[in-house]
């Protein structure tokens, strides 16, 4: 491109020493950039980065010691719901062998229980078999007696005859037995 | 009829530095023009400091973004003392500051970013307003110099090598250099330890060789497309009436495009400049 390359004579010509071109580096702009650059840093840092970060750097401390609050808390709660856990288990045996106890307890009051209901049961039982046999042989003796005197009269009756009462009633109990015999 | 100007000396006569300033032929008592100073020699180096225009630029940036910074936390403080809503001016500013310390600085810095902070905001904020004072009439932008985006790389070298040696500690900050190799041990290991030492030191001056020129070509690039196209209007400029306007009408609007583009490309670069330099801050910092 020879047009450029005149033209850039030209401007070197017109401004004698001035760089030309943006592609000539100057080496004095590094020390004036780094001169701006130092003091807009030290200048913003001190007077403007401050002011408009306070809030965003306040919440940030906040959420940190938050974060951390919370965190403490949490290892607390663990802690707790560690200690409660054994409790509970704890207290689950304690239970259980309460209630094995109390169930033995009860095993063995009710065996006592049947035991003696059973025992006055027959008791009972016995009674009630002796008096029945007692009642049975008194009700025979009765019977038996009323039968001799029905036996009498009616002998006595048939017979018409006049009979030593206690001579006929050994005649007729000594008939009856024999009549039981022969049956 | 107009005579067509040389387009190239004029592309890049104004992306150049120089030892004037001013407003053009509004405001002719506004133009000024100073001497250059003598030269210095340090050894082989042959240094100027005459202050440029690209100088008038970054100081100016530099008091805007002051101002902006300073404005804006006055403001805060009002809002505040007041117990009212953030609004306006105030909570935009404070929502891009915020923007590049917390998705920018520490994000990409990660833990013990917030040291690092303010360094990557002034960095973001003041590459912003000098890129952004380029596309004001007369403006010129501090960033399309070599000089500036070198001396900004270099502020971004240092910090990245001497954060990282602070935090790795002498041993630490030599394996960055001379890497201790997976599955190799021995001798084989310490061979290529020591052949990777070239390499790795080539990586530590490249990442700032290019964050210097991305930003230096972004920001010149565009003023050479948006001055070429203006260069069309004079090129044509002894066409008839028709055409001629048509070109200017086309090369306007092409030019519009080009200028919101450029907008972009402002904020664009200054975010990149800032986040890569935060990337390679946090490479070095959790460097193992």
């Amino acid at each position: 491109m020879p047009g450029t390359l005149i033209g850039w004579l030209a401007v070197l010509q017109e401004h004698q020493a001035a760089p030309a071109t943006p592609f000539e580096v100057n080496f004095g702009l590094f020390f004036w950039t780094w001169v701006v650059f130092i003091a807009l840093f030290l200048v913003l840092r001190r007077f403007a980065w401050p002011v408009i970060l306070k809030n965003t750097e306040e919440r940030e401390r906040r959420i940190r010691h938050q974060l951390a609050d919370a965190e403490k808390m949490n290892a607390e709660a663990k802690a707790l719901l560690e200690e409660h856990r054994r409790m509970m288990a704890s207290a689950k045996g304690q239970t259980h062998a309460l209630l094995a106890e109390a169930k033995a307890v009860a095993e063995r009051e009710r065996e006592a229980l049947l035991a003696r209901a059973r025992q006055e049961q027959e008791q009972i039982l016995e009674r009630a078999k002796r008096e029945i046999a007692f009642e049975r042989d008194r009700a025979t003796m009765q019977l038996r007696r009323e039968a001799v005197d029905l036996s009498l009269a009616a002998a006595a009756k048939l017979l018409e005859a006049k009979l030593d009462s206690e001579a006929d009633r050994r005649l007729v109990t000594e008939f009856l037995e024999s009549a039981e015999k022969g049956q | 009829m107009m005579q067509a100007p040389n387009i190239g000396e004029v592309v890049m006569h104004h992306t150049a530095d120089a030892y004037s300033f001013g407003l053009g032929e509004a405001f002719p008592s506004l133009n000024l023009h100073w001497e250059r100073w003598p030269d210095l020699h340090l050894g082989p180096l042959v240094v100027n400091l005459t202050p440029t225009k690209h100088v008038v630029f970054l100081v100016l940036a530099a008091g805007l973004v002051f101002l902006t910074m300073w404005v804006a936390g006055r403001k805060l403080e009002q809002q505040r003392a007041g117990e009212r809503a953030p609004s306006g001016f105030a909570n935009a500013v404070e929502a891009m500051v915020l923007f590049v310390r917390d998705e920018i600085a520490i994000a990409n810095i990660g833990h013990g970013g917030e040291k690092f902070a303010p360094y990557i905001m002034t960095l973001f904020f003041f590459i912003l307003y000098s890129n952004l004072l380029g596309l004001l009439p007369h403006g010129s932008t501090p960033t399309g110099n070599l000089a500036v985006t070198g001396a900004l790389a270099i502020t971004a070298f240092l910090t990245i090598e001497i954060s990282g040696f602070l935090t790795l500690g002498p041993g630490g900050y030599l394996r960055t250099i001379f890497p201790t190799i997976p599955g190799l041990s021995g001798p084989a290991g310490l061979a290529m330890s020591l052949a990777m030492g070239p390499i790795e030191l080539i990586g530590k001056l490249v990442k700032p060789f290019a964050l210097a020129v991305r930003l230096f070509g972004n920001m010149t690039a565009g003023h050479f497309v948006i001055l070429s196209l203006f260069g069309l209007i004079f090129l044509f400029g002894h066409l008839p009436l028709v055409p001629r306007w048509g070109i200017g009408i086309v090369t306007s609007g092409l030019v519009l495009g080009i200028m919101l583009l450029e907008i972009f490309v402002a904020l664009l670069q200054a975010y990149v400049f800032a986040l890569l330099t935060s990337v390679f801050i946090g490479l070095m910092q959790h460097e193992h």
